[in-house]
Protein backbone atom coordinates (compact mmCIF):
# COMPACT_ATOMS: atom_id res chain seq x y z
CA UNK A 1 0.00 0.00 0.00
CA UNK A 2 2.09 3.05 -1.24
CA UNK A 3 -0.50 5.04 -0.23
CA UNK A 4 -1.35 4.20 3.19
CA UNK A 5 2.60 4.62 3.68
CA UNK A 6 2.45 8.44 2.10
CA UNK A 7 -0.57 9.04 4.32
CA UNK A 8 1.58 7.93 7.80
CA UNK A 9 4.25 9.71 6.06
CA UNK A 10 2.31 13.02 5.78
CA UNK A 11 0.95 12.79 9.54
CA UNK A 12 4.61 12.27 10.56
CA UNK A 13 5.84 15.30 8.98
CA UNK A 14 2.72 17.27 10.26
CA UNK A 15 3.35 16.61 14.06
CA UNK A 16 7.08 17.59 13.03
CA UNK A 17 6.11 20.89 12.00
CA UNK A 18 3.89 21.72 14.93
CA UNK A 19 7.23 20.61 17.26
CA UNK A 20 8.85 23.10 15.61
CA UNK A 21 6.64 25.37 15.84
CA UNK A 22 6.20 25.59 19.89
CA UNK A 23 9.63 26.79 19.96
CA UNK A 24 8.15 30.05 19.23
CA UNK A 25 5.17 29.51 21.37
CA UNK A 26 7.47 28.72 24.35
CA UNK A 27 10.19 31.75 23.94
CA UNK A 28 8.15 34.28 21.67
CA UNK A 29 9.47 37.67 22.87
CA UNK A 30 5.94 39.03 22.74
CA UNK A 31 2.73 38.34 23.07
CA UNK A 32 1.55 38.55 19.59
CA UNK A 33 4.20 36.14 18.40
CA UNK A 34 2.82 33.57 20.23
CA UNK A 35 -0.47 34.10 19.00
CA UNK A 36 0.38 33.37 15.78
CA UNK A 37 2.50 30.02 16.44
CA UNK A 38 -0.62 28.94 18.25
CA UNK A 39 -3.21 29.83 14.92
CA UNK A 40 -0.37 28.05 12.79
CA UNK A 41 -0.46 25.13 15.42
CA UNK A 42 -4.23 25.18 15.52
CA UNK A 43 -4.22 24.66 11.16
CA UNK A 44 -1.98 22.01 11.55
CA UNK A 45 -4.22 20.25 13.59
CA UNK A 46 -7.46 20.56 11.76
CA UNK A 47 -5.20 19.19 8.69
CA UNK A 48 -3.77 16.42 10.48
CA UNK A 49 -7.41 15.42 11.86
CA UNK A 50 -8.34 14.87 8.44
CA UNK A 51 -5.39 13.03 7.36
CA UNK A 52 -6.19 10.62 10.64
CA UNK A 53 -9.85 10.27 9.49
CA UNK A 54 -8.86 9.26 5.45
CA UNK A 55 -6.47 6.54 7.20
CA UNK A 56 -8.61 4.72 9.81
CA UNK A 57 -11.43 5.36 7.58
CA UNK A 58 -13.76 7.74 9.78
CA UNK A 59 -15.30 10.25 8.02
CA UNK A 60 -17.42 11.79 10.86
CA UNK A 61 -13.59 12.93 12.28
CA UNK A 62 -13.97 16.00 9.15
CA UNK A 63 -16.74 17.35 11.29
CA UNK A 64 -14.34 17.62 14.26
CA UNK A 65 -12.44 19.75 12.20
CA UNK A 66 -14.69 21.68 10.76
CA UNK A 67 -15.94 22.65 14.31
CA UNK A 68 -12.18 23.63 15.25
CA UNK A 69 -11.74 25.26 12.84
CA UNK A 70 -14.24 27.73 13.59
CA UNK A 71 -13.50 28.11 17.38
CA UNK A 72 -9.78 28.47 16.14
CA UNK A 73 -11.03 31.90 14.26
CA UNK A 74 -13.55 33.14 17.24
CA UNK A 75 -10.76 32.35 19.47
CA UNK A 76 -8.25 34.33 16.97
CA UNK A 77 -10.51 37.07 17.01
CA UNK A 78 -10.72 37.69 20.89
CA UNK A 79 -7.20 37.37 21.63
CA UNK A 80 -7.04 40.41 18.78
CA UNK A 81 -9.30 42.84 20.45
CA UNK A 82 -7.65 41.41 23.65
CA UNK A 83 -4.61 42.89 22.48
CA UNK A 84 -5.65 46.43 20.94
CA UNK A 85 -8.21 46.34 24.96
CA UNK A 86 -5.07 45.62 26.43
CA UNK A 87 -2.56 48.56 24.60
CA UNK A 88 -5.10 51.18 26.11
CA UNK A 89 -5.16 50.13 29.63
CA UNK A 90 -1.27 49.75 30.33
CA UNK B 1 -14.07 74.02 -3.84
CA UNK B 2 -10.33 74.84 -2.00
CA UNK B 3 -12.12 77.59 0.04
CA UNK B 4 -15.19 76.64 1.36
CA UNK B 5 -15.76 78.60 4.77
CA UNK B 6 -15.99 75.56 8.00
CA UNK B 7 -19.80 75.85 8.58
CA UNK B 8 -20.81 74.90 4.91
CA UNK B 9 -17.82 72.15 4.38
CA UNK B 10 -19.93 70.23 7.51
CA UNK B 11 -23.31 70.46 5.72
CA UNK B 12 -21.52 69.36 2.42
CA UNK B 13 -19.95 66.10 3.90
CA UNK B 14 -23.42 65.60 5.39
CA UNK B 15 -24.84 65.73 2.09
CA UNK B 16 -22.38 63.84 0.33
CA UNK B 17 -22.96 61.04 2.74
CA UNK B 18 -26.94 61.23 2.16
CA UNK B 19 -26.21 60.92 -1.40
CA UNK B 20 -23.96 57.72 -1.08
CA UNK B 21 -26.56 56.38 1.46
CA UNK B 22 -29.75 56.96 -1.25
CA UNK B 23 -27.32 55.50 -4.18
CA UNK B 24 -27.01 52.46 -1.36
CA UNK B 25 -30.38 52.28 -0.82
CA UNK B 26 -31.57 52.56 -4.46
CA UNK B 27 -28.81 49.65 -5.64
CA UNK B 28 -30.05 46.74 -3.28
CA UNK B 29 -31.84 43.67 -4.73
CA UNK B 30 -35.03 43.68 -4.59
CA UNK B 31 -36.52 41.54 -1.11
CA UNK B 32 -37.83 37.86 -2.58
CA UNK B 33 -33.99 37.74 -4.13
CA UNK B 34 -32.52 38.26 -1.22
CA UNK B 35 -34.55 35.59 0.41
CA UNK B 36 -33.90 33.52 -2.14
CA UNK B 37 -30.37 33.78 -2.68
CA UNK B 38 -29.52 33.49 0.98
CA UNK B 39 -31.62 29.87 1.29
CA UNK B 40 -29.93 28.20 -1.77
CA UNK B 41 -26.49 29.15 0.10
CA UNK B 42 -27.68 27.87 3.39
CA UNK B 43 -29.57 25.03 1.86
CA UNK B 44 -26.52 23.91 0.04
CA UNK B 45 -24.56 24.30 3.06
CA UNK B 46 -27.44 22.07 4.92
CA UNK B 47 -27.30 18.97 2.95
CA UNK B 48 -23.43 18.80 2.63
CA UNK B 49 -22.71 19.19 5.95
CA UNK B 50 -25.86 16.73 7.10
CA UNK B 51 -24.72 14.13 4.37
CA UNK B 52 -27.92 11.72 3.74
CA UNK B 53 -31.00 12.55 1.03
CA UNK B 54 -33.70 11.15 2.69
CA UNK B 55 -37.15 12.71 2.29
CA UNK B 56 -37.22 13.66 6.63
CA UNK B 57 -33.91 15.21 6.20
CA UNK B 58 -34.26 17.30 2.77
CA UNK B 59 -37.37 18.85 4.50
CA UNK B 60 -36.80 19.65 7.98
CA UNK B 61 -33.77 20.91 6.44
CA UNK B 62 -35.86 23.35 3.94
CA UNK B 63 -38.16 24.78 6.06
CA UNK B 64 -35.45 25.35 8.94
CA UNK B 65 -33.67 27.27 6.33
CA UNK B 66 -36.31 29.31 4.66
CA UNK B 67 -37.17 30.67 8.37
CA UNK B 68 -33.55 31.62 8.74
CA UNK B 69 -33.44 33.33 5.32
CA UNK B 70 -36.65 35.24 5.74
CA UNK B 71 -35.09 36.62 9.00
CA UNK B 72 -31.07 36.68 7.95
CA UNK B 73 -31.81 38.12 4.46
CA UNK B 74 -29.78 40.98 4.17
CA UNK B 75 -26.68 39.17 5.85
CA UNK B 76 -24.87 38.15 3.27
CA UNK B 77 -26.86 40.00 -0.19
CA UNK B 78 -26.96 43.27 0.68
CA UNK B 79 -23.74 44.33 -1.59
CA UNK B 80 -24.50 42.81 -4.72
CA UNK B 81 -24.39 44.90 -7.42
CA UNK B 82 -27.89 44.65 -9.14
CA UNK B 83 -27.84 43.64 -12.47
CA UNK B 84 -30.33 41.88 -14.72
CA UNK B 85 -32.24 38.91 -14.67
CA UNK B 86 -31.49 36.41 -11.17
CA UNK B 87 -31.42 33.42 -13.31
CA UNK B 88 -28.68 34.61 -15.73
CA UNK B 89 -26.94 36.08 -13.07
CA UNK B 90 -26.60 33.00 -11.30
CA UNK B 91 -25.26 31.15 -14.35
CA UNK B 92 -23.14 33.69 -15.45
CA UNK B 93 -21.78 33.81 -11.68
CA UNK B 94 -21.68 29.91 -11.31
CA UNK B 95 -19.94 28.94 -15.10
CA UNK B 96 -17.69 32.14 -15.81
CA UNK B 97 -17.18 34.82 -12.59
CA UNK B 98 -16.47 31.93 -9.98
CA UNK B 99 -13.93 29.97 -12.25
CA UNK B 100 -12.37 32.75 -13.34
CA UNK B 101 -11.08 33.67 -9.90
CA UNK B 102 -10.64 30.67 -8.54
CA UNK B 103 -7.96 29.83 -11.13
CA UNK B 104 -6.28 33.31 -10.50
CA UNK B 105 -6.72 32.86 -7.12
CA UNK B 106 -4.77 29.23 -7.46
CA UNK B 107 -1.69 30.33 -9.32
CA UNK B 108 -1.58 33.27 -7.07
CA UNK B 109 -1.33 31.24 -4.18
CA UNK B 110 1.56 29.14 -5.47
CA UNK B 111 3.36 31.70 -6.50
CA UNK B 112 3.39 33.40 -3.11
CA UNK B 113 4.20 29.90 -1.24
CA UNK B 114 7.22 29.24 -3.86
CA UNK B 115 8.33 33.66 -3.03
CA UNK B 116 7.76 32.42 0.80
CA UNK B 117 10.15 29.52 0.41
CA UNK B 118 12.71 31.53 -1.46
CA UNK B 119 12.51 34.35 1.25
CA UNK B 120 12.85 32.23 4.22
CA UNK B 121 15.81 30.37 2.85
CA UNK B 122 18.02 33.24 1.51
CA UNK B 123 16.65 36.04 3.91
CA UNK B 124 15.90 38.82 1.02
CA UNK B 125 13.74 41.18 2.57
CA UNK B 126 13.05 44.76 2.98
CA UNK B 127 9.92 45.37 4.39
CA UNK B 128 7.60 48.48 4.15
CA UNK B 129 4.34 49.39 4.98
CA UNK B 130 2.66 50.86 1.78
CA UNK B 131 -0.85 52.52 1.50
CA UNK B 132 -3.09 52.21 -1.28
CA UNK B 133 -6.61 53.12 -2.56
CA UNK B 134 -9.26 50.94 -4.00
CA UNK B 135 -13.27 52.38 -5.60
CA UNK B 136 -15.20 49.89 -3.71
CA UNK B 137 -17.40 50.59 -0.78
CA UNK B 138 -19.04 47.60 0.01
CA UNK B 139 -17.79 46.01 3.25
CA UNK B 140 -17.91 42.18 1.39
CA UNK B 141 -16.04 43.31 -1.37
CA UNK B 142 -13.41 45.61 0.90
CA UNK B 143 -13.22 41.99 2.72
CA UNK B 144 -12.93 39.80 -0.14
CA UNK B 145 -10.34 42.26 -1.63
CA UNK B 146 -8.43 42.17 1.93
CA UNK B 147 -8.03 38.50 1.84
CA UNK B 148 -6.98 37.89 -2.00
CA UNK B 149 -4.35 40.96 -1.36
CA UNK B 150 -2.88 38.74 2.24
CA UNK B 151 -2.97 35.66 -0.36
CA UNK B 152 -0.83 37.49 -3.18
CA UNK B 153 2.84 36.97 -3.01
CA UNK B 154 4.52 39.18 -0.46
CA UNK B 155 1.14 41.24 0.58
CA UNK B 156 -0.31 41.73 3.93
CA UNK B 157 -3.25 43.63 4.58
CA UNK B 158 -2.54 45.54 8.04
CA UNK B 159 -5.78 48.00 8.45
CA UNK B 160 -8.33 49.09 6.48
CA UNK B 161 -9.62 52.83 6.62
CA UNK B 162 -13.30 53.72 4.75
CA UNK B 163 -13.60 57.38 3.50
CA UNK B 164 -16.16 58.96 1.61
CA UNK B 165 -14.17 58.86 -2.07
CA UNK B 166 -12.84 55.43 -1.79
CA UNK B 167 -11.32 53.16 0.69
CA UNK B 168 -7.48 53.40 1.63
CA UNK B 169 -5.81 50.34 2.88
CA UNK B 170 -2.60 49.79 4.68
CA UNK B 171 -0.10 47.05 3.53
CA UNK B 172 2.67 45.59 4.94
CA UNK B 173 5.32 44.20 1.85
CA UNK B 174 7.39 41.96 2.81
CA UNK B 175 9.85 42.80 -0.73
CA UNK B 176 9.47 47.18 -1.07
CA UNK B 177 9.58 48.23 -4.75
CA UNK B 178 7.54 51.40 -4.82
CA UNK B 179 6.34 54.26 -3.06
CA UNK B 180 3.91 55.64 -5.49
CA UNK B 181 0.52 55.27 -4.93
CA UNK B 182 -0.99 54.45 -8.02
CA UNK B 183 1.73 51.77 -9.14
CA UNK B 184 2.17 50.24 -6.01
CA UNK B 185 -1.82 49.97 -6.24
CA UNK B 186 -1.40 48.10 -9.78
CA UNK B 187 0.84 45.86 -8.61
CA UNK B 188 -0.72 44.56 -5.69
CA UNK B 189 -4.23 44.86 -6.46
CA UNK B 190 -3.79 43.39 -10.41
CA UNK B 191 -6.80 42.30 -11.80
CA UNK B 192 -9.01 40.78 -8.98
CA UNK B 193 -10.29 44.36 -8.02
CA UNK B 194 -11.90 44.47 -11.62
CA UNK B 195 -13.60 41.05 -11.10
CA UNK B 196 -14.81 42.16 -7.68
CA UNK B 197 -16.42 45.29 -9.36
CA UNK B 198 -18.83 43.59 -11.51
CA UNK B 199 -20.13 41.67 -8.63
CA UNK B 200 -19.96 44.22 -5.57
CA UNK B 201 -20.81 47.29 -5.93
CA UNK C 1 0.54 10.02 -9.73
CA UNK C 2 -1.01 13.93 -9.40
CA UNK C 3 -2.26 12.85 -6.00
CA UNK C 4 1.44 12.38 -4.69
CA UNK C 5 2.76 15.69 -6.37
CA UNK C 6 0.11 17.60 -4.22
CA UNK C 7 0.62 15.72 -0.81
CA UNK C 8 4.70 16.23 -1.03
CA UNK C 9 4.18 19.61 -2.07
CA UNK C 10 1.85 20.43 0.66
CA UNK C 11 4.14 19.21 3.29
CA UNK C 12 7.45 20.73 1.78
CA UNK C 13 5.11 23.94 2.26
CA UNK C 14 4.23 23.49 5.45
CA UNK C 15 7.80 22.30 6.32
CA UNK C 16 8.84 26.16 4.77
CA UNK C 17 5.94 27.70 6.76
CA UNK C 18 7.41 26.64 10.66
CA UNK C 19 10.77 27.41 9.32
CA UNK C 20 9.84 30.94 8.07
CA UNK C 21 7.90 31.29 11.81
CA UNK C 22 11.42 30.72 13.46
CA UNK C 23 13.58 32.48 11.13
CA UNK C 24 12.01 35.29 10.07
CA UNK C 25 12.39 38.70 12.76
CA UNK C 26 9.76 40.52 13.51
CA UNK C 27 6.24 39.50 13.76
CA UNK C 28 4.53 40.80 10.37
CA UNK C 29 7.21 39.13 8.64
CA UNK C 30 5.94 35.76 10.76
CA UNK C 31 2.58 36.72 9.92
CA UNK C 32 3.50 36.47 6.12
CA UNK C 33 5.07 33.21 6.98
CA UNK C 34 2.33 31.34 8.80
CA UNK C 35 -1.07 32.62 6.73
CA UNK C 36 0.66 32.07 3.26
CA UNK C 37 1.94 28.96 4.09
CA UNK C 38 -0.30 27.48 6.27
CA UNK C 39 -3.12 27.77 3.63
CA UNK C 40 -0.91 26.80 0.70
CA UNK C 41 -0.16 23.81 2.19
CA UNK C 42 -3.69 22.47 3.56
CA UNK C 43 -5.28 23.10 0.19
CA UNK C 44 -2.50 21.19 -1.51
CA UNK C 45 -2.51 18.16 1.38
CA UNK C 46 -6.36 18.01 1.57
CA UNK C 47 -6.90 18.11 -2.67
CA UNK C 48 -4.65 15.25 -2.51
CA UNK C 49 -6.89 13.11 0.55
CA UNK C 50 -10.22 14.18 -2.33
CA UNK C 51 -7.93 12.31 -5.12
CA UNK C 52 -6.87 9.28 -2.58
CA UNK C 53 -10.19 8.49 -0.43
CA UNK C 54 -12.75 6.12 -1.45
CA UNK C 55 -15.35 7.51 -0.05
CA UNK C 56 -19.04 8.65 -1.82
CA UNK C 57 -19.47 12.16 -3.09
CA UNK C 58 -20.73 13.82 -0.08
CA UNK C 59 -17.90 13.20 1.58
CA UNK C 60 -15.48 14.55 -1.03
CA UNK C 61 -18.05 17.96 -0.47
CA UNK C 62 -17.52 17.68 2.56
CA UNK C 63 -13.95 17.71 2.69
CA UNK C 64 -14.36 20.82 -0.16
CA UNK C 65 -16.46 22.38 2.52
CA UNK C 66 -13.08 22.34 4.52
CA UNK C 67 -10.89 23.68 2.25
CA UNK C 68 -13.45 26.89 1.46
CA UNK C 69 -13.21 27.36 5.33
CA UNK C 70 -9.49 27.22 5.64
CA UNK C 71 -9.20 30.15 2.52
CA UNK C 72 -11.59 32.01 4.32
CA UNK C 73 -10.72 32.35 7.63
CA UNK C 74 -6.66 32.21 7.71
CA UNK C 75 -6.28 35.47 6.10
CA UNK C 76 -9.32 37.22 8.13
CA UNK C 77 -7.63 35.97 11.68
CA UNK C 78 -3.76 36.86 10.20
CA UNK C 79 -5.03 40.76 9.48
CA UNK C 80 -7.00 40.74 12.66
CA UNK C 81 -3.95 39.68 14.55
CA UNK C 82 -1.76 42.16 12.41
CA UNK C 83 -3.66 44.87 13.53
CA UNK C 84 -4.11 43.89 17.29
CA UNK C 85 -0.32 43.92 17.29
CA UNK C 86 0.27 47.39 15.90
CA UNK C 87 -2.23 48.34 18.66
CA UNK C 88 -0.40 46.36 21.33
CA UNK C 89 3.03 48.37 20.17
CA UNK C 90 5.10 46.20 18.34
CA UNK C 91 7.27 47.97 16.25
CA UNK C 92 7.79 47.13 12.94
CA UNK C 93 11.30 46.61 11.71
CA UNK C 94 10.41 48.25 8.08
CA UNK C 95 12.00 50.58 5.90
CA UNK C 96 8.84 53.24 5.46
CA UNK C 97 5.55 52.82 7.84
CA UNK C 98 2.95 55.10 6.21
CA UNK C 99 0.63 53.80 8.71
CA UNK C 100 2.48 55.87 11.67
CA UNK C 101 2.49 58.70 9.58
CA UNK C 102 -1.83 58.85 9.48
CA UNK C 103 -2.38 57.68 13.26
CA UNK C 104 0.41 59.92 15.34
Amino acid sequence: MAQESLLVSAFYLLVFTAMLITYRVVRGPTLPDRVVALNAITTKVVVIIAVVSVIRGEYYLVDLAIVLLMVNAVGGLILAKYMERRALYD
Amino acid sequence: MSRVPFYLKERLEALRERVLREEFEASKLPPWERVVLTWAVLMTFWVVVSGSFSANNLALGAVVTLIIAAFMRDLLTEDIRRSGNIIEKLIYFAFIYLPQYLVIMAFRLLESNLKVAKNVIFMDINPGIVKIKTDLHSDTGVTILANSITLTPGTLTLDVKKKLDGTYLYIHWIDLETLNREKAGEKIKGDIEEWLKKVFW
Amino acid sequence: MIEIILMLFGGAVMLFGALGILRFPDVYTRLHAATKCDTGGAMGIILALILIMDAPAVVRAKFLVLAFLIAMINPMVSHAIARGAYRYGVKPKVVVDMYAWDNS
